[in-house]
């Protein structure tokens, strides 16, 4: 049964992973807490939802389509709620409530459009089980969700690591009025780190989807929340720490349910980011003390 | 500016905004919050109602049981001549939000009667402010413990799970034949865990033994942690109390994870969503209900066949239950003086024998509470059929 | 004129709980620290009303002080790992110490877990009773009974509100509101000047969390019902959403916040279901056009007839004092 449960475990963890990385994206070139972002998720897993049963597509291009809306969404949410206060003097409260308000904005209007209820992917995605050595179930759709989820997030380091945007991001990062004198155009690398990031959001957005065979317009709720735990807990701005702390968030939870007590897993989350705060505030892999939020 | 001219500037601050409101909205009502209003000759009477937020999909069909039941009252000619006609306010699923709403419908409609809020939470809350103020207040979807106690002028037309679910363990037993049984529920949903307590009380007096408990949330999606650790233990059938929705995910999850037991739910398998989206994972699943859509009854076709003209979907038990309320209130409402006095209204109601609506033989206990019978339905071929 | 309308008491009620969240969310900032804590101290705060006045039959006015010193105590618990946090950490961490207190209260056999507490004792019961007791049944000056109690459980309400009002406005002119500002402007500066910041940061952490525990407990004692989804994520932002919108810089800036945002949802009832899409849409919208909230230091100057620096708390206050 343990083993089971660690299966369990990564693969929720897996797409937390994916949804912090949006996060931590935008926080670490923006230095903003995107509190729409869950909501883009959701909407990403309505596009791949209408997608699959509207078109019959592919799962991989409902993935595609969904990643296409929810960074065309990013950039919209970046045009207009975020660019706009990014002037002399604008408190860093107010993007943090702007986005608020795009997420209830956003919740709403899904509720309006496709009515409150969860809406069911096709039968035809089913998953189909393995047996591995006789105690571990997994299924298909387990194992290419786990490599959905990793190879984006591979391809978001190695975006960072080894191509001109990504140097462009990490300067803006470190510093965005040095790296607007060495002629970096600030304000599109900011507007692609959020598109980026929504992009995962809504990648994430269809494999949860897909996974627990349901999409309505409050499921970005719990998974915001636990993203916010997760990058803390990582280190902020760190998409490794992302990883680590989503894939640790998801075995914990599906432990705790395990051997402590199903009810208390929701506490879970925000007991290993106190913990963890007393013991290394920046987080697993953040920097000692990187600019302060 | 001193600290007191300070103080005294912020009271009139607020006084102003509150002066605001009053002027932004003013409606022309007459003093006192007494008299129901029937200036228009219509009789009003106000619902509360989730229709945004979580839990919005009940409070649709709520409003749509509703409106289906006030136009057929009206379109037979009304109450002696006199229309019905509703005043819905949305609660946001917020009991604060639903205490403003009847405080509104109360003070500012005058409406005669009010039905809702949803949630038996919201209901604590907001039942006391009306039966207070002397307005009948009636759920249509309250189904914890202790809501008609609230007072004499709460009711309620739904069936607590008190009622439903030993009758529906009772039967599934009879059926089946288990001894060893696994309780599942949503542990944040006050509704679920109340029909969860009930269900442990009902298997206990069948004696049969749950082996394991398992809780998940409100909203969750994820249940495979959950299922791994009812699986090891072994059961011969499920209890679940949760909503459609995680119901659902869980019976599909169940299934893919090879738990083919029969399983029992509470009130929140009474869904045709339910079997929307879980599909073959519902089949065989047994749930107590007064209410289904099935049943060889007239009324129950006449009602199904005119919500379904109007909605493009099956009715569900909410959307039967609140149909059934306004039915009940409108049967209240003939009695000589309960349309135009509160009081009288409430007595009015009170009296209710054996009222036949689509949900079944109806009366009020003692307390404000519904006395009638439920019947067991299983899922077969994707729709509710009784269990004789 | 219907402003004494019950209706509307009731929704001037709520706005003076708000207002005291408001005020609990701008102390600690005012000392730079964002907590999102508000909601976790609030749920202290009506649960330990609410015990004690259910299980102990306590009366109103003693319950309503004990929930805000329970708040205070966990706050000064809390206070001691939080406070080595800044920024968006102290943020998130004390968010998810309101879900962690919310579990908590979920499984605790004493608070009902989700089933909630009912039959908490009302304010506007308690002020009926009494005028009863005074033989005044029928009311007082053209006011029936029902109007009479919700009209003193208003008056209450305010009089508990301009207590904490007239407390942060006199605590902002002395040396202690100071000393908070300094630790907002520059904590490494006001170190130097010989400011014990770690007690300052954990004066106004209390203070905050006392304040948010006595609305709690208010609105426990208000709204007859408690349980523990009252006190979720969502309480959390909006209490933040108040001070914000209103303006973090001033006290009034929470209060007017708090004041809207108590009243734009009813006032937008009219809407039905597009209710929360235009107030979603209206916040963010706000945000771009007014991002330092409805009103800040240079529109209260224009407004304000005399200005004499440094008598004036909000002068005193140095104008870079953004937390950043």
């Amino acid at each position: 049964m343990f083993w089971q449960q660690v299966v369990n475990g990564l693969t929720a963890g897996a797409t937390y992973a994916l949804v912090a990385a949006g996060y931590t994206l935008v926080f670490g070139v923006l230095e903003i807490i995107n509190m729409a972002h869950a909501e883009i998720f959701m909407i990403g897993a309505f596009i791949g939802l209408l997608l699959v049963t509207g078109t019959c597509c592919p799962v991989w291009a409902a993935v595609a389509g969904a990643m296409i809306g929810a960074g065309l969404l990013g950039w919209a949410l970046e045009r207009l709620a975020l660019r706009p206060l990014r002037k002399q003097g604008v408190s860093h409260l107010a993007p943090l409530i702007s986005t608020i308000g795009v997420s209830i904005f956003l919740m709403s209007l899904a509720m309006k459009i496709f009515g409150p209820q969860s809406v069911r992917f096709p039968a035809s995605v089913e998953p189909r089980f393995f047996n591995l050595f006789g105690t571990v179930n997994i299924s298909l759709l387990q194992i290419v969700i786990l490599g959905i989820s990793l190879a984006l997030v591979a391809a978001l380091k190695v975006l960072l690591a080894r191509t001109r945007l990504g140097k462009a991001l990490r300067a803006v990062a470190e510093n965005p009025e040095a790296a607007g004198l060495m002629g970096v155009n600030v304000n599109s690398v900011m507007a692609a780190a959020v598109v980026m990031a929504s992009a995962l959001g809504g990648a994430a957005g269809v494999l949860v989807g897909l996974q627990f065979n349901a999409v309505s317009p409050t499921m970005g709720i719990a998974y915001g929340l636990k993203g916010l735990a997760i990058i803390i807990v990582g280190g902020m701005g760190s998409v490794a720490g992302a990883v680590a702390g989503g894939l640790l968030l998801g075995a914990a939870e599906v432990l705790a349910i395990a051997y402590i007590g199903s009810s208390y897993r929701d506490a879970v989350a925000f007991i290993i980011l106190i913990a963890v705060l007393l013991i290394k505030p920046s987080g697993i892999f953040g920097k000692l003390e990187g600019r302060k939020g | 500016m001193s600290l007191n001219k300070r103080i005294l500037t912020f009271l009139s601050i607020c006084l102003s905004l509150a002066l605001l409101v009053t002027a932004g909205c003013s409606s022309p009502s007459g003093p006192g919050g007494g008299a129901p209003n029937d200036a228009a000759g219509e009789i009003k009477i106000g619902v509360v109602a989730t229709l945004s937020g979580d839990g919005a999909d009940y409070g649709v069909s709520i409003k749509r049981g509703l409106e289906t039941a006030r136009d057929r009252i009206n379109g037979a000619g009304g109450i002696n001549g006199r229309k019905i006609s509703l005043v819905i306010e949305d609660s946001h699923g917020d009991k604060n939000e639903a205490i403003n709403a009847v405080q509104k419908l109360i003070n500012r409609d005058r409406v005669l009667a009010i039905i809702g809020p949803t949630n038996s939470g919201e209901m604590f809350a907001a039942g006391p402010v009306a039966d207070k103020a002397g307005v009948v207040i009636m759920g249509t979807s309250n189904t914890a413990r202790g809501i008609g106690e609230i007072g004499p002028y709460v009711f309620r037309n739904s069936l607590p799970e008190d009622n439903i679910i030993p009758i529906t363990v009772r039967k599934s037993k009879e059926k089946l034949g288990f001894n060893r049984v696994a309780l599942l529920y949503s542990s944040n949903n006050d509704w679920a865990v109340s029909s969860a307590k009930t269900f442990e009380e009902a298997l206990r007096e069948q004696g049969v033994a749950i082996v394991e408990t398992q809780t998940f949330a409100d909203g969750d999606t994820n249940f495979q942690a959950q299922l791994t650790r009812v699986a090891a233990a072994k059961p011969e059938a499920l209890a679940v109390s949760a909503l459609y929705k995680e119901a659902a995910l869980l019976l599909i999850q169940a299934r893919q994870q090879g738990i083919n037991l029969p399983v029992m739910g509470g009130n929140g398998f009474n869904d045709p969503e339910l079997i929307k989206i879980a599909g073959e994972a519902a089949e065989g699943a047994l749930v107590g209900s007064p209410w289904y859509a099935g049943k060889d009854d007239p009324a129950v076709r006449d009602f199904v066949e005119e919500y379904k003209k109007r909605y493009h979907t099956v009715p569900n038990q909410f959307a039967a239950q609140s149909y059934d309320a306004l039915g009940i209130m409108a049967e209240a409402l003939k009695t000589e003086g309960a349309a135009a006095d509160r009081a009288r209204f409430r007595d009015a109601l009170a009296a209710i024998k054996d009222y036949r609506g689509v949900t079944g033989r109806f009366s009020f206990d003692e307390n404000g509470n519904p006395l009638m019978d439920a019947v067991v339905l299983q899922i077969a071929g994707g729709t509710y059929r009784e269990v004789k | 004129m219907d402003l004494l309308n019950v209706y509307h008491l009731q929704i001037i009620t709520f706005m003076a709980v708000n207002s005291i969240l408001a005020l609990s969310f701008y102390l600690p900032l005012s000392a730079g620290q964002l907590s999102l804590g508000c909601a976790g101290f609030m749920s202290i705060g009506a649960y330990t009303a609410a015990i004690l006045s259910l299980h102990y039959g306590m009366p109103v006015f003693t319950t309503i002080p004990a929930g805000a010193a329970a708040a205070a105590l966990a706050g000064v618990l809390l206070g001691f790992p939080a406070l080595r946090l800044t920024g968006v950490y102290l943020a998130i961490a004390t968010l998810g110490f309101g879900e962690v207190v919310r579990v908590l209260f979920l499984n605790l056999k004493i608070t009902n877990g989700a089933l909630g507490m009912p039959e908490i004792p009302n304010l506007n019961d308690y002020f009926s009773a009494l005028y009863r007791s005074w033989g005044l049944q029928g009311g007082l000056a053209g006011l029936d009974l029902p109007r009479l109690a919700a009209l003193t459980t208003v008056v209450f309400c305010y009089f508990v509100l301009a207590a904490c009002v007239a407390f942060v406005l006199r605590q902002e002119n002395s040396r202690t509101g100071r000393a908070m500002a300094a630790v907002k402007a520059d904590e490494v500066a006001s170190g130097v000047m010989g400011i014990g910041a770690t007690y300052i940061k954990m004066l106004a952490f209390v203070q905050g969390a006392f304040l948010a525990g006595l609305a709690g407990a208010i609105s426990a004692h208000v709204t007859n019902f408690i349980a523990p989804g009252d006190f979720n994520y969502h309480r959390a932002v909006n209490i933040l959403l108040f001070v914000v919108l209103g303006g973090s810089e001033l006290v009034w800036g929470g209060l007017l916040g708090a004041a809207v945002l108590s009243v734009l949802p009813e006032f937008l009832r009219f809407m039905q279901d597009f209710r929360w899409i235009i107030f979603g849409a209206l916040l963010a919208a706000m945000m771009v056009f007014r991002p330092q909230g409805l009103i800040d230091r240079q529109l209260l100057c224009r407004f304000s007839l005399r200005k004499k620096p440094g008598m004036d708390g909000m002068d005193a206050r140095s104008s870079s004092g953004e937390v950043d």
